[in-house]
C-alpha cells in the first residue's frame, strides 16, 4: 500500500486507560493517530472505578495529581474476612502511602474523558461513538479497521478493546476465555450524605480507604468484594468468578443485595443514594490468559492482553494497562520508523513488556489465580478467624484459655484441617 | 438558485437521559454529559440535504459556555454534516436563556451575511422552551415558522409543509426566514468514521460576547426551581415468577391507582 493510502499511522481501538495512553504517547512522538471508542463519550462504556496504582501514570503525565480528576489518595487499606455477622480486618493506614501518591481512586467516566482530552491536545483524532466491527486483514497482515460502511487504513492497529477483545478473537490471536478465567464485576456508586464520608471512614481530606472483602460477601463464590472511597461517594461491588457463580446457581444481584445488607457495609453506606450501577466482565486468568499480543500490523494492550492481577490484597489492571501502553508506544513508533510493522518488527513490544514491571509482576503472581480458586478461602477462613477472636473478646465468666488452645479448638470446630491450613499458607506464600 | 449560506442553530446541552431525579424530586444535571441532541441532528441532516442541493454552505452556530467550543463538541456537530461552525462560547453564556442565546445567534447571522435560512430543531433537549427560534426571528425581523416537516427552496422563497393540530399547512414564504423542524423531519443516523475524520478537518470559529460587541439583555433571575412533583412511590413489589399472574396483578394495581381506564391509559 502506498504512503498516501494510509488515513493514519496508527489506529487505536478502545479509549480506556491502555488505549488512550498508547494514543497519547504515539501522538507525542509525532505519529498521526486515531483513537476510536464505541462510547458516545470516552469512558461511557466503562464500569471500572477503582484503585489506580498511579506511579506509571505519573511518568506519562507528570502533572497527573494537579490536573487529573482522581477522587482520593489511598492511605488506608483493609483486608476484611466476613461472616454473616462479623468482620475481621487487617487494617493498614500509612501516611507514606498518601505522601507518595501510590494509589488513587478514580471514576472512569471522569478519568477517561480527561485522558481523551489530553489525547486531543496531543493531536490524536478522537472518534467516539464508533463501534469497530472488525480488522481489515490483507495477506495475513492487519492493515486497518472496519466500522459500518467505513474503513480506515493504517500501518499499525492497537487493540485496546478490553477484556472481551473481539478484535483479538476475530484475528484468531486468542481463544474465547474459559469461564474460570473470567469474573463478573458488579458495582454501584453510592453517594453519601454531605460530610459523612470522611467521618465514617476516619479519613482526612484527600485521604481515601480501600477495603478488600472476602468470605460471606460472596456467599462462598470464588471472588470477593470491594469498597472504595471516592470524593463524596463510595464504589462498592463484587467480583464473582463466572464458573463458580454458575456452578452454585447463585445470582449476582442477590449476592450484591446480601453484601449491602451486611452490618459492616450497612453502617458505611447508611442513607446513601445510589447514583449508578452496572456490571462488567473482569479478566482473572493472569499470565495464562494472555495469548498472542503481537501480530503483523497489530499489538494488543491492557485488559485485551489479559493484563490483570488479583492477589486478594490488591486488584490491579489500570497500572498494568499504562505499563503495556508505554511499552507498546515505544515499539510501534520504532517499528514504523524502521518501516517494519510485521510481527517481527513489533516483537520488541513483547520483550519490553516482559522486562517491565508488568511482565515481572505477571510472572511473580502467575500462581495467584489458581490459589484464589481454592474454595476454603471463601468459605472457611472468615468463620475461623471470627471464632478465635470471639473466644478472646467474648468474656462470659467462663474460665479463659490461652490463645493457642482457643485457636486449636476453633480449628477443630472448623471444617479446616491443620494440614490444609499449612498447605494454603505455603501456597499463599508462593503465589502471593 | 443563488443561496450562499444556510445556518443551523444547535445547542451543546446536557443529555436528560443522564440526569438523575433524587428521591426528594431534585433534578440533577451535573453528571449528565453534553451532546448534540437528536433534535439538532435532524436540523443538521435536513440542512445538509438542502445545502448540497443548492450548492450553499451549511454553517452551524452554537451558543453556550466554554465547553461548547471544545473539539469534542464541535466535532460532534460537524460530523453530522455541517461545513463549518461558529461557536459563541463565553462564561457569560453558560446559563443563557432564549433571549441571550438568540441575541448571539442573530449577531453571528448578521456577521455571516447572505444567510437565506436559519434551521433549528424541535426544541433544546435540556430546557425545551421552544422560544429561541422565535426570539431570533424577532431580532432579525424575519418570519418564523415552527413545526415544519418539509422545506423546498426556490429563488428568494421557500415552500414549506407545516404540522398543525388542524392538519398539514402548505406555506410559501419569502426568504430569509427562520424555520424549526419537527423531530420527524429527517431520519437521523449516527455519523460514521469518515464523517468524524472529515469533521476534524473542518473550520471552527470561536467567538466571545465581546468579539460580537453584544450587550446581553436582562433575562431576569431564577430565584428557585420547583422540585419534581408527583405522588410518592408506593413501593409495591410484584413477584414475577409467574409472568402471566404478574401481568394481571400489575394491571389490577394500575387500575386501582387510577392510571388505567377501561379504554387503556388514562
Amino acid at each position: 500500500m502506498s504512503e498516501d493510502q494510509f488515513d493514519f499511522d496508527v489506529t487505536v481501538v478502545g479509549a480506556g486507560v491502555a488505549g488512550a495512553v498508547t494514543a497519547y504517547l504515539l501522538a507525542q512522538k509525532g505519529l498521526s493517530v486515531a483513537l476510536i471508542d464505541r462510547g458516545e463519550t470516552p469512558g461511557s462504556k466503562n464500569l471500572s472505578g477503582g484503585v489506580l496504582y498511579c506511579r506509571s501514570m505519573t511518568t506519562v503525565f507528570p502533572d497527573f495529581f494537579d490536573q487529573a480528576p482522581y477522587e482520593r489518595r489511598i492511605s488506608r487499606n483493609q483486608l476484611v474476612f466476613m461472616t454473616p455477622e462479623s468482620s475481621v480486618a487487617l487494617d493498614y493506614a500509612d501516611e507514606r502511602l498518601h505522601r507518595g501518591g501510590t494509589a488513587v481512586t478514580v471514576l472512569r467516566a471522569k478519568l477517561d474523558a480527561w485522558l481523551a482530552e489530553r489525547c486531543e491536545e496531543a493531536g490524536v483524532m478522537v472518534m467516539p461513538g464508533t463501534r469497530v466491527d472488525g480488522l481489515r486483514i490483507d495477506q495475513g497482515r492487519v492493515v486497518g479497521v472496519r466500522a459500518g460502511e467505513d474503513e480506515l487504513n493504517c500501518r499499525v492497529v492497537v487493540a485496546a478493546d478490553g477484556v472481551n477483545s473481539f478484535l483479538c478473537r476475530d484475528a484468531g490471536l486468542r481463544p474465547k476465555p474459559a469461564s474460570n478465567q473470567l469474573a463478573l464485576g458488579v458495582k454501584a456508586v453510592v453517594k453519601l450524605p454531605d460530610g459523612q464520608l470522611e467521618s465514617r471512614f476516619g479519613l482526612a481530606p484527600d485521604h481515601g480507604a480501600a477495603l478488600a472483602l472476602v468470605g460471606d460477601c460472596t456467599q462462598g463464590v470464588g471472588g470477593g468484594g470491594f469498597l472504595y472511597t471516592n470524593r463524596d461517594s463510595c464504589s462498592v461491588g463484587l467480583v464473582l468468578r463466572l464458573d463458580d457463580l454458575v456452578r452454585q446457581g447463585l445470582r449476582s444481584v442477590d449476592l450484591f443485595d446480601h453484601l449491602l445488607a451486611h452490618p459492616l457495609l450497612e453502617r458505611y453506606l447508611a442513607d446513601g443514594q445510589l447514583v449508578e450501577y452496572g456490571c462488567h466482565l473482569v479478566a482473572e486468568g493472569g499470565r495464562a490468559m494472555r495469548g498472542q499480543i503481537v501480530h503483523n500490523g497489530l499489538v494488543v494492550v491492557g485488559d485485551a492482553a489479559g493484563l490483570t492481577i488479583n492477589t486478594g490484597f490488591t486488584v490491579r489492571g489500570m497500572d498494568l494497562a499504562v505499563g503495556s501502553a508505554i511499552a507498546a508506544a515505544e515499539a510501534v513508533a520504532a517499528a514504523i520508523a524502521a518501516d517494519d510493522v510485521s510481527a517481527a518488527g513489533l516483537a520488541p513490544y513483547e520483550t519490553a513488556l516482559d522486562q517491565s514491571y508488568v511482565g515481572q509482576d505477571m510472572r511473580t503472581f502467575a500462581k495467584a489465580p489458581h490459589f484464589m480458586e481454592g474454595d476454603r478461602l471463601y468459605h472457611d477462613y472468615g468463620p475461623l478467624l471470627a471464632d478465635i477472636l470471639f473466644q478472646i473478646y467474648h468474656l462470659d465468666t467462663s474460665p479463659r484459655h490461652r490463645l493457642m488452645k482457643v485457636a486449636r479448638s476453633a480449628l477443630k470446630a472448623s471444617p479446616l484441617r491443620l494440614t490444609q491450613l499449612a498447605r494454603d499458607g505455603w501456597e499463599g506464600v508462593r503465589a502471593l | 438558485m443563488n443561496i450562499v449560506n444556510i445556518v443551523v442553530a444547535y445547542k451543546y446541552a446536557p443529555d436528560p437521559q443522564e440526569a438523575t431525579v433524587s428521591s426528594d424530586g431534585t433534578v440533577d444535571f451535573s453528571r449528565a454529559k453534553a451532546v448534540v441532541s437528536d433534535y439538532d441532528a435532524v436540523a443538521i441532516g435536513y440542512g445538509r440535504r438542502l445545502a448540497t442541493a443548492c450548492g450553499a454552505t451549511l454553517v452551524g452556530v452554537c451558543v453556550g459556555g466554554p465547553q461548547s467550543a471544545k473539539p469534542v463538541a464541535t466535532k460532534a456537530a460537524l460530523s453530522r454534516g455541517l461545513d463549518r461552525v461558529v461557536v459563541v462560547a463565553d462564561d457569560e453564556l453558560e446559563t443563557a436563556g432564549s433571549t441571550r442565546t438568540a441575541q448571539a445567534i442573530a449577531a453571528v447571522v448578521s456577521q455571516l451575511g447572505d444567510v437565506a435560512l436559519v434551521l433549528a430543531g424541535d426544541s433544546s433537549m435540556d430546557v425545551a422552551a421552544r422560544m429561541t427560534p422565535s426570539v431570533l426571528a424577532g431580532l432579525l425581523g424575519w418570519p418564523m415558522l415552527s413545526d415544519v416537516e418539509t422545506v423546498a427552496l426556490a429563488d428568494g422563497s421557500a415552500a414549506l409543509e407545516r404540522l398543525t393540530p388542524q392538519g398539514v399547512q402548505s406555506i410559501t414564504v419569502a426568504l430569509p426566514a427562520v424555520v424549526s423542524l419537527t423531530s420527524e423531519a429527517w431520519p437521523v443516523k449516527p455519523p460514521g468514521m469518515k464523517d468524524l475524520l472529515a469533521a476534524g478537518k473542518k473550520p471552527v470559529e470561536i467567538k466571545s460576547v465581546a468579539d460580537l460587541g453584544l450587550t446581553l439583555a436582562d433575562e431576569g433571575t431564577v430565584v428557585s426551581r420547583a422540585k419534581l412533583g408527583g405522588s410518592a412511590r408506593l413501593g409495591v413489589v410484584i413477584d414475577t415468577s409467574d409472568p402471566a399472574a404478574a401481568a394481571a396483578t400489575l394491571v389490577e394495581a394500575l387500575r386501582a391507582a387510577g392510571a388505567l381506564s377501561e379504554g387503556g391509559l388514562a
